[in-house]
């Protein structure tokens, strides 16, 4: 019962990290989308670039984020953001990546061939065709990805906690660094609770965003 | 415009293109290149006319298709020239081009995302026509294809089935009423009842509207039915370009002879009608008003099978022999009715299978009002079939 009362006790440094903790993810996700989607829709058009751009966003998924920190750490001291929310943020960008880009270049794709064929032959042009059929059915599928990059980057942000980015990782790195098991549980219950929230929300979406005619 | 001299168009005081609306001119299309290139279409050369049905009739693999998408340019012309009213189409831009052609496909294609109406709006809306003529134009195409505006307006193309989403698929090609409709199999995923259903829909629905259409299809009976003119390809080239009579009586070669089947005669059937071959002045007629004994003795006189009954000009029923035996009193109340009727505009097919199915030999044929206006015998049906026969074997 100890968790509890240290969360009573610490409610209000919970709430903040809690915060923190978000608002690093949702910007880092906001500029993956930004990035990720039109990139995810412009490697359609090029089947070599896309294994390139997806090989290249693995590679990085495959990198764990602690050692990313450490190599970003020298680069960007140049700048003087060594550490901190900078680093923070480019590594969650980086890791979100993958899941949207992979998951735009994977729906557009897969639209049904006969679609993009009589959309063309009704005399549509390449930007209306994405716009009135290949963004609208892929849309779900983009959705889904933002929801798999956005669990995961949750999870990562913990550890930004490291480099001084703040956020609930702060609780259990120092209850580890001091022993204090409360911490550390509070820490983890926390990330995971925020964590489960957000797919939920995530989830829910995903079923709006769904044009009327494709709901199952 | 080479195919004719100035003068000829001077005398009809009409332009030519008037009544030529796509010209395939020495079309020929290579896909790959090298040891693996494909000739697809191999100088193709014919015309449609404006308002004509052309079939593009061919095993799979044989170019019909590939020939339809160079049309709207889906594909690229390796050689040759295709005209549109005369302009050659690889000058023109690919999506305005488009967008003056309806497009059908096979696999339908309405888009999932969007309502019944959204899917019709589609090429109005690029058309930047304003919201309240699309919403018209709509209600109106919907009723055209017989699916009530009311019901089906707002609903995603899920909820109809696939007779229903193509009835839409034809209304979304016709929403901009371009003058060509380009249709690639466009009845080839639906169920065999509701394809001759919606064949003959689209057959009242052209006698009206008059476009001019190309129609790919690897079925033969779809092609006789839908036709003015059949083009038949063999391997990338076209075979022969006729109408479906002369495709079916005089074959150009045995590709084209074993394609329209063995049974080409029968297929004939399907394809004239019952005003071409019935007897306009049939003998075996009485009135109503003529009595039993004196029936049986015309009968017996001429050894009729049965003599048909008729009030003025309407047809009461049949008599023969067995029915006037032992009988007094006049043929009004001993008529017995035929068990169908056959109108002039009916295919011979038809009258052929009713007289199988009833054993009678001849049937009263009814205009269109329903009156009396000749009859229909076996005899009458071979002999259309056999000039039809002799009429191409002359020519």
């Amino acid at each position: 019962m100890n968790l509890f009362v240290f969360l009573q006790e610490n409610y209000s440094t919970a709430l903040y990290l809690t915060w923190e903790h978000l608002w690093m993810v949702g910007l880092s996700l906001l500029i993956a989308i930004c990035t990720g989607v039109p990139t995810g829709i412009f490697i359609t058009r090029n089947k070599q670039l896309a294994q390139k751009v997806i090989g290249g966003a693995n590679v990085i998924m495959t990198i764990p984020s602690i050692a990313l920190f450490g190599l970003m750490l020298p680069l960007l001291a140049v700048f003087g953001h060594g550490l901190g929310k900078v680093p923070a943020i480019i590594a969650l960008v980086l890791y979100a990546e993958l899941p949207i880009v992979r998951n735009t270049y994977v729906a557009i794709k897969n639209v049904d061939p006969a679609l993009v064929d009589a959309g063309k032959g009704m005399g549509m042009s390449k930007w209306q065709l994405l716009r009135e059929v290949e963004i609208p059915m892929a849309v779900p599928v983009i959705i889904a990805g933002l929801r798999t990059a956005v669990v995961m980057i949750i999870g990562i942000a913990a550890i930004a906690a490291y480099v001084g980015a703040g956020g609930l990782g702060v609780f259990i790195q120092q209850g580890i660094a001091r022993s204090h098991e409360s911490m550390v549980l509070a820490g983890a219950l926390c990330v995971s609770l925020l964590a489960v929230a957000v797919d939920l929300a995530m989830g829910f979406l995903e079923r709006r965003v769904t044009p009327g005619g494709m709901k199952p | 415009m080479e195919l004719f001299p100035l003068p000829f168009e001077k005398v009809l005081n009409r332009p030519f293109y008037e009544f030529v609306m796509i010209e395939y001119d020495s079309v020929t299309k290579v896909f790959g290149a090298g040891k693996t290139a494909v000739t697809a279409t191999d100088n193709v050369t014919f015309t449609i006319e404006r308002g004509e049905t052309a079939v593009f009739l061919g095993p799979s693999g044989c170019g019909k298709t590939t020939l339809l998408r160079m049309t709207n340019r889906l594909e690229s012309i390796t050689r040759g020239n295709i005209r549109i009213r005369g302009r050659e189409i690889r000058e023109m831009n690919a999506q305005e081009l488009r967008l003056g052609m309806g497009y059908v496909i096979q696999q339908i294609g309405l888009f999932p995302n969007k309502t019944i109406a959204g899917n019709i709006a589609v090429v109005p809306r690029m058309l930047k026509w304003d919201k309240k003529k699309i919403d018209a134009r709509i209600d109106e195409l919907l009723s055209l294809v017989k699916l009530e505006p009311g019901v089906y307006r707002n609903r995603y193309p899920v909820e109809l089935s696939g007779g229903q989403q193509q009835r839409v698929g034809v209304a979304r090609a016709l929403a901009a009423d371009p003058d060509i409709l380009l249709m690639d199999e466009p009845f080839g995923a639906i169920d065999p009842i509701n394809r001759d259903q919606i064949q003959d829909e689209f057959l009242r629905l052209q006698a009206q509207l008059r476009k001019t259409i190309a129609f790919v299809s690897h079925d033969i009976h779809e092609a006789i039915k839908m036709a003015d003119k059949i083009a038949i390809f063999r391997e990338g080239r076209l075979v022969q370009f006729d109408t479906p009579e002369i495709i079916l009586m005089r074959p150009a070669d045995t590709f084209v002879s074993d394609f329209v089947g063995a049974d080409r005669a029968l297929k004939a059937l399907g394809l004239l009608r019952v005003k071409d071959a019935m007897n306009r002045e049939p003998r075996n007629l009485a009135r109503a008003d003529m009595t039993a004994t004196e029936t049986l003795k015309f009968i017996e006189d001429n050894n009729f099978a049965h003599v048909i009954v008729l009030r003025g000009n309407r047809v009461l029923g049949f008599v023969s022999r067995k029915h006037l035996k032992f009988e007094r009193g006049n043929l009004e109340a001993l008529a017995v009715k035929f068990p169908e009727e056959l109108g002039i505009r009916e295919p011979l097919r038809d009258a052929l299978s009713a007289m199988l199915l009833h054993d009678l030999a001849s049937f009263p044929v009814l205009d269109d009002n329903g009156g009396f206006a000749g009859t229909i015998s076996y005899k009458n049906i071979q002999k259309s079939i056999l000039e039809l026969y002799s009429e191409y074997q002359d020519e």
